[in-house]
């Protein structure tokens, strides 16, 4: 092709990439004055209180589909902060990256059970209460937990279960335990997360011993129970589980409140079962990283998401337990049929009996190798 | 100065070459060392490596122990082994699909017309270009339970009257291998374009001349002139699918561990560096041994890929 | 013997094969349109225009854009047009870089001699026989352990620190895009006819000029060549920029691959549609131009 011609086909595509590059990377937008209102027709409250930032850019790692999209814009319209958001589906995941060195986050979303490996590990930056005034609406209940006490690193976000999700339509005998699970009559139809801890736990659990267990003749136990299932298991997955079953490729397995909820809205056939042994139970949080760079902006983002009038949107968009009761107060005066839907739900407000059944994931230290071992081997085969 | 530079060819071909020799030494070699350093180390509980000099991590790759049933002094366990195996498998067969599809379609457009053969090749660049994830993405939902192919099937059966039950194709290694023929069918299609289109014209009429039937001209003058194509294809698709971890990944349902799976593992989910970076290392090492082999037999083939 | 006869078993095969290549894309194309949200099966166009999207449970009943609905949804999406942006801009700066020292090797290796060739031409062929996995990690061991150690040493803080981002996956990528370069420059450079130079020189040229104006303009088209093979390979990469990229240098197939993660709806089907509609026309320009081009010949 000859030079000319060429030489404006570069042209152009410099042109282009510039042009994108440009709209892309938008200038942060002014504060002004006046009501804030998202694309979807969200009227943003004002922070309260206001925190003064001079950073400009706010870095989060955090779960997939996870933060309400009103609440992403909102804080950027408030504030003139942009905010980059980067997305994993699993604690060990974000853990790599995060201790791997060189990523230049400053909030992730780690689950309890991992937060004693970063703190162990050094990647964690203490938190000043004193900048969060509104660490106050959370419920007393999620606070001072064993992985965190006092809350030195961490706040909470949202909380649930895993357990056992089932599409009574196309199932016949509804499975009711973990143990169920295993029944030859299930092979080839179940999604299982993809999740070493969780289905070694529930593994550990149908045996009759602690999702926590450090001895080894126990989880040698759990890797055979464990291979007999994986054969039957059709498709692993921690991303969006939901979507198998909305699908139809899967009828029935493992997956969280969350994404329960929001295929039992889909098809209402879809049903979320607390099993006799027990449902797992977690809770995910706020951590600020040790290299934050932003750490005003990252206070100012906190501040803001906890506020009853922001952190509602959880209750609408994603619909997991609730550990802010200035949100809950908030939904339930301002907007009864968001409110009523999450109170009424037994896979978001779970029963007195499944949480006391319930079973919390802790950090094993040296014993985790052991656990990533069985996984390995037993995915593998 | 300038003007000794000037004189001294070895001085400019250094200069020229350095820069490219500097960034790949950075940025190829010395990860590469890194790996391998890395691999010989000892995983601490928290993931972290510990560096030291062992071969525990190799040792697992081929499932080598002292701690043997029956009283064996050393045993094999071959669940690594088999995931290379796997691996391996789904290379070779990939690639034989993939050339003998490739194979007629690069036949037809070298034997078209030349002002046809432009838009025949065109045609099979674009879904090149279009995105190799996008592309995954299309086949999970062509071969979902209720997906398109299921749902053309039940038409014709339903129309025959013969009882349909949707077939179950995604998260199976099947939805797997035929992933991985799409992604790289087009790049098996171009370099035996290129070969077959060198070929002299003249070398067929020469044939007819001897009296060569349409089969014999073929076997004994098109494929041996076209093996450099193939071999140029078949190195650029065997080497990526020993690596590709997307395919196995959305459309095997993470059920379906290959090579490139069990390293991206070991990374992410494991937290175990050391086993990963062996696991690498053995990866590159088997790819490099059957890519030597293949082309000593076979040539190179590199006039194709940039022809 | 007519060259242009091709037997029914080619044309048969042929069209068998053009079918399996476009039905995906034709399905996503088609899918595209889909009113069901939950996207699984194809439940037909949106029927009808209106002020504001009107939802049946999971069908779009209705919508401003009618059934372009998902492709203006995917306007709406901040977060792609940055992925565009930032995909385009990492393509474009890598592949200036990677064509000029691509060129500059393909010369050394093909005219000189020196003491450094055999170690240049080998580490030139690692990139192409490595799977990209293992470089990517590699490479995200090196720059781990780099940023680690500067950040410590020189008490890096804030913005300053050194971190994953754009410029990571800027220069991985000119890392595994150069040796492609160097090959079709290479290629070209080996049937170059050198008596023209030699004509040039005995005329008077010295070398440089010589370079300029001689062999530079012969060797163009086969720089532009690699130069167009190195911008597709960095904007198709995946794998490499999986491990090297950090916040705020998402590329588009890392989007897509994020977006395959969560709920998907059609608008990964349009921003699919809207990137072949792309491709095709910039393929169509290239091939129109090319075509100009042979005629002017």
């Amino acid at each position: 092709m000859n030079k000319s011609n060429l030489f404006k086909l570069l042209a152009l595509l410099v042109i282009a990439s510039l042009a994108l590059a440009a709209c892309g990377a938008e200038a942060t937008p002014a504060v002004d004055a006046g009501p804030k209102v998202t694309s979807n027709g969200f009227t943003c409250p004002e922070p309260s209180p206001r925190i003064d930032v001079t950073s400009t850019e706010l870095n989060i790692f955090v779960w997939t589909e996870y933060i309400p999209q009103d609440m992403l814009d909102c804080f950027e319209l408030v504030y003139p902060i942009k905010l980059n958001r980067d997305e994993y589906s699993s604690n060990e995941e974000m853990y790599a990256k995060v201790s791997a060195g060189g990523s230049a986050y400053d909030l992730v979303q780690p689950t309890d059970y991992i937060i004693g490996l970063m703190i162990r590990q050094e990647l964690l930056k203490e938190l000043d209460k004193a900048q969060m005034p509104n660490i106050v609406n959370f419920d007393d209940g999620w606070m001072n937990q064993d992985f965190d006490p006092g809350n030195k690193y961490s706040i909470p976000y949202l909380a649930g279960t895993d357990s056992i999700v089932v599409n009574t339509d196309t199932v016949e005998n509804v499975p009711q335990s973990w143990a169920d699970l295993w029944k030859p009559e299930y092979a080839g139809k179940m999604i299982f997360l993809d999740d070493s801890r969780a289905v070694i736990g529930i593994t550990l659990l149908t045996l009759g011993y602690d999702v926590n267990t450090t001895d080894p003749a126990q989880l040698e136990e759990a890797k055979a129970k464990l291979a007999e299932l994986v054969p039957n298991i059709k498709v692993f997955d921690s991303d969006s589980p939901k979507t198998a079953l909305i699908a139809g490729d899967a009828d029935l397995g493992m997956a969280w409140t969350g994404e329960a909820f929001i295929a039992n809205q889909e098809n209402p056939a879809i049903q979320y079962i607390y099993p006799t042994e027990g449902p797992i139970l977690w809770q995910d949080n706020w951590v600020m990283l040790k290299d934050a760079a932003h750490e005003d902006a990252a206070y100012a983002w906190l501040n803001y998401t906890m506020q009853g009038d922001v952190f509602w949107l959880t209750i609408r968009d994603f619909q997991y337990t609730n550990p802010n009761k200035a949100a809950i107060e908030y939904a339930k005066a301002n907007y009864p049929d968001v409110y009523n839907a999450y109170a009424d739900s037994p896979i978001t407000n779970p029963p007195a009996e499944a949480v006391a059944n319930g079973h919390g994931i802790t950090d094993v230290g040296d014993a985790t190798p052991l656990y990533d071992d069985i996984w390995v081997e037993v995915k593998g085969q | 100065m300038l003007q000794r530079l000037r004189e001294n060819k070895s001085a400019q071909g250094t200069l020229l070459a350095l820069p490219t020799t500097v960034w790949l030494f950075i940025l190829l070699i010395i990860p590469l060392i890194l790996t391998l350093i890395v691999s010989f180390g000892r995983r601490s509980p928290d993931g972290d490596v510990i560096y030291t000099f062992t071969l525990d991590n190799y040792a697992r790759l081929i499932g080598y122990s002292t701690d043997c049933p029956d009283g064996q002094t050393a045993c094999f366990d071959s669940l690594y082994v088999n995931i290379l195996g796997r691996s391996l498998s789904l290379a070779f067969n990939t690639t034989l699909f993939v050339i003998t599809l490739a194979y007629p379609l690069a036949y037809f457009i070298a034997r078209a017309h030349p002002k046809q053969r432009n838009l025949y090749l065109f045609m099979v660049l674009i879904p090149l270009w279009t995105n190799f994830v996008i592309r995954v993405y299309a086949w999970m939902m062509l071969l979902r339970k209720e997906g398109a192919i299921n749902i053309i099937l039940g038409w014709v059966m339903n129309a025959l009257n013969i009882p349909f039950t949707p077939l179950e194709m995604l998260y199976t290694p099947g939805a797997v291998l035929v992933g991985m023929i799409y992604e790289f069918l087009p790049f098996m299609i171009l370099p035996i374009y290129t070969s077959l289109e060198k070929i002299d014209a003249s070398l067929y009429e020469a044939a007819a001349d001897l009296g060569a039937n349409s089969v014999k001209t073929f076997l004994r003058v098109t494929l041996p002139l076209s093996m450099p194509g193939v071999v140029a294809g078949t190195i650029l698709v065997f080497i990526p699918v020993m690596g590709t971890f997307i395919v196995s990944d959305i459309l095997g349902g993470r059920q379906v561990i290959l090579v490139g799976n069990l390293i991206q593992r070991q990374f992410l989910d494991a937290r175990d560096p050391t086993f990963g970076s062996a696991a690498s290392l053995i990866l590159m090492v088997l790819t490099l041994i059957v890519t030597y082999f293949y082309t000593r037999k076979f040539g190179f083939g590199e006039e194709i890929v940039v022809g | 013997m007519n060259p242009f006869r091709r037997s029914p078993f080619v044309i048969v095969a042929t069209v068998l094969v053009y079918f399996f290549l476009y039905a995906p894309i034709i399905g996503l194309v088609l899918y595209s349109f889909n009113a069901s949200r939950a996207n699984v099966t194809f439940q037909g166009f949106i029927p009808a225009f209106s002020e504001r999207v009107v939802m049946d449970g999971s069908l779009v009943k209705s919508s401003p854009c009618g059934p372009f609905h998902w492709y203006c949804d995917l306007a709406k999406n901040d977060d792609v047009a940055e992925a565009a942006g930032n995909t385009l801009t990492i393509a474009f700066t890598s592949t200036i870089v990677a064509t000029i020292i691509g060129t500059m090797s393909a010369l050394a290796l093909q005219r000189y001699n020196f003491k450094m060739k055999p170690f240049s031409q080998l580490s030139l062929y690692i990139p192409i026989v490595i799977p990209e996995i293992v470089m990517g990690i590699g490479i995200l061991t090196l720059f781990s352990q780099f940023f680690g150690w500067a950040n410590n040493t020189f008490n890096l803080v804030g913005d300053s620190r050194l971190s994953l981002g754009i410029a990571t996956v800027t220069v991985s990528h000119i890392a595994f895009m150069v040796p492609f370069v160097t090959l079709v420059v290479q290629a070209r450079l080996q049937g170059f006819d050198k008596s023209f130079e030699e004509a040039a020189m005995d005329l008077g040229a010295n070398e440089w000029i010589t370079f300029r104006r001689i062999t530079f303009p012969m060797i163009l088209p086969g720089i532009l060549s690699g130069a167009l093979l190195a911008f597709t390979l960095s904007l198709d990469d995946f794998v490499i920029t999986f491990f090297t990229n950090g916040p705020g240098s998402t590329t588009l197939p890392i989007y897509v691959y994020g977006l395959l993660r969560r709920i998907i709806t059609p608008q990964v089907n349009a921003l699919s549609t809207v990137w072949i509609l792309v491709v095709f026309f910039a393929v169509l320009l290239l091939q129109i131009l090319q075509n100009r081009e042979q005629k002017q010949q």
